[in-house]
């Protein structure tokens, strides 16, 4: 491509532009979460804080919502370990396994339905399920139902990322006699590394932002994730924003400190995107 | 030798996964399809066998076939919208300059947002008295927009919102589809005097194609899911205007508790889904064939 050909000026002046123009959502968000309730709520386009304020961070720490925020992160870190813990013994076997070669257009329509079922047409049944299971209302159980989005993708992924780690190094540990979860463990995980990482923080990102099953299966206000607690502020009060944009911001400064890796995790050729 | 040739083996490493999978997605998948005939208010228990009659009642019912209107034209606007603007960002850092990949990930940076912070941000700036969109506006001597009040403008306005958040998604793609085309191709066009325009069109949007496909395919597939935005945004209102047949389905199943209804709707929504996704699957296999 034209890639490393210099850009022009009208070029760069555009692309800045256009950049700033994307930027301006997260910027006034960050600015209304330092300013003063009577400030934002009020006729003036200025964006900018006339007099910067904690208060609103304030408020968050006196309230229960850092304890929403650790319920976000228990059932990011459960969904994305169980994706990873079941993915990847099974994206062994598809990559190591003579299959004929029918199998693997079969494997890609099963990711895709998966992709392309909506999640409220499972909602119905699955509310069943969990009820069944007694995990209605749990955090366990949205770490259950997770699975449906988080597994697959995980599986799609290290597929490739096990396809690439040579069968070679495994081999001659097997002729010294080391067992398959010795090669697994020993061999494939520590080449898989990066891979691993690069699944690992896609799908937590997306469990970390999940809301519809969070706001089917989560009842009881102490059990909320950061995103249900979001959405139920949303509709309490027109003009809650100062407190909003201070959760919304503490809720996107992971992923964003994460978004030079994001960039890189996605570029790989990879597009089946976050959700 | 070879890594595993052991049936049990392979059953072993696959148990956990398809285990999920089946609970998860197959289990609910029939169950639906099932109940999708029967009268029910939660399950089997007590159900009645109806036939074809809650699907006949869901393509009576006004609010469905508005939802359904609401649906497609929401995801063929946010979808031929992000596609345009992904397109432009794509064209627009295809050349080298300073602070390239430092706007790349600003222009990124929605994309990773939780949809519920993008609609909390939205519905502020759509605020019809207050909101930063209208201020600017009046600031500019231009009159308030009544952005989520107004039934004509309200879903054009959370596409709005999903335009912000998706675009760059779309940027993602097509940037890859830039870089895989040869650059000889352009030097030759060049040689042969070919001006930009002539090379964007004869070169770049060919070569292009099936990205554009790709990422156009993945919005559809996610655009009528929709239910997030419009839930946190509007609440499918004014009246019914923004309702989804996500927001549809979920009405039914759980406002109403007509679970046979709903299911009538979860497979109408899955069919719909299913088309497009085997249209996808053809033009993959195509692509893979050539």
């Amino acid at each position: 491509m034209d890639n490393d050909r210099p850009a022009g000026l009208v070029r760069v002046v555009s692309a800045f532009a256009v950049a700033a123009l994307f930027a301006l959502p997260l910027v006034w968000a960050l600015a209304t979460s330092l300013k003063p309730s009577g400030e934002y709520v009020s006729a003036s386009a200025a964006l900018l804080p006339r007099e910067f304020t904690l208060m609103h961070y304030e408020a968050l720490a006196d309230s229960r919502v850092w304890r929403l925020a650790l319920n976000s992160l228990a059932v990011t870190l459960g969904t994305t370990a169980l994706a990873l813990a079941a993915a990847l013994p099974a994206a062994y076997a598809l990559a190591r396994f003579d299959f004929p070669h029918r199998l693997d257009a079969l494997f890609l329509a099963f990711v895709l339905l998966v992709k392309l079922t909506p999640p409220i047409v499972l909602a119905v049944p699955l509310y069943q399920v969990l009820r069944t299971l007694g995990l209605l209302d749990t955090l366990a159980g949205l770490v259950l139902v997770n699975q449906i989005y988080a597994m697959p993708f995980a599986l799609w992924m290290l597929l490739g990322f096990v396809r690439d780690v040579p069968f070679v190094y495994e081999e001659a540990a097997a002729i010294d006699g080391a067992g398959l979860a010795r090669r697994i463990v020993q061999i494939v995980i520590p080449i898989l590394g990066p891979g691993l990482a690069a699944t690992g923080v896609l799908v937590a990102i997306a469990a970390w932002n999940e809301f519809l099953f969070a706001f089917l299966f989560l009842q009881s206000p102490a059990n909320f994730t950061l995103p249900t607690y979001v959405a139920t502020r949303i509709n309490e009060d027109e003009t809650l924003w100062g407190q909003l944009s201070a959760i919304g911001v503490l809720a996107s400064l992971p992923i964003l400190a994460l978004i030079g890796f994001v960039h890189r995790a996605l570029s790989r050729g990879f597009a089946g995107g976050l959700n | 030798m070879r890594a595993l040739n052991r049936p049990w083996l392979l059953l072993v490493l696959l148990a956990p996964a398809a285990a999920l999978f089946l609970l998860l997605t197959v289990y609910p998948l029939a169950r639906v399809f099932l109940l999708s005939f029967a009268a029910s208010d939660h399950g089997f228990e007590g159900a009645r066998f109806v036939g074809l009659e809650n699907y006949a009642e869901l393509l009576q019912g006004r609010s469905f076939r508005r939802a359904a209107w609401n649906t497609a034209f929401f995801a063929l606007v946010a979808t031929v919208a992000e596609v345009l603007v992904g397109l432009g960002l794509a064209l627009l850092l295809d050349r080298a300059f300073a602070f390239r990949r430092a706007l790349t990930l600003v222009v990124l940076a929605p994309y990773v947002l939780s949809t519920i912070v993008v609609a909390a941000i939205w519905r502020a700036w759509f605020h019809y008295d207050v909101g930063f969109l209208n201020n600017t506006l009046r600031a500019l001597g231009l009159d308030g927009v009544p952005w989520l009040f107004d039934p004509n403008i309200a879903l054009l306005s959370i596409a709005l919102a999903d335009v912000w958040q998706n675009a760059p998604f779309c940027f993602l793609i097509l940037y890859a589809g830039l870089r895989s085309v040869p650059p000889e191709l352009y030097e030759a066009a060049r040689i042969d005097g070919a001006g930009a325009w002539l090379r964007f069109r004869d070169i770049t949007l060919p070569l292009l194609l099936p990205y554009l496909f790709v990422a156009a395919l993945m919005r559809t597939l996610d655009a009528f899911k929709l239910f997030d935005k419009v839930y946190a945004m509007t609440g499918g209102g004014p009246g019914n205007a923004t309702e989804t047949l996500s927001m549809h389905v979920h009405r039914l199943a759980f406002r109403f508790f007509d679970i046979g209804l709903a299911s009538a709707a979860a497979v109408a929504m899955i069919l719909v889904a299913g088309t497009l996704g085997a249209a996808y699957a053809v033009q993959l296999l195509r692509s893979e064939a050539r």
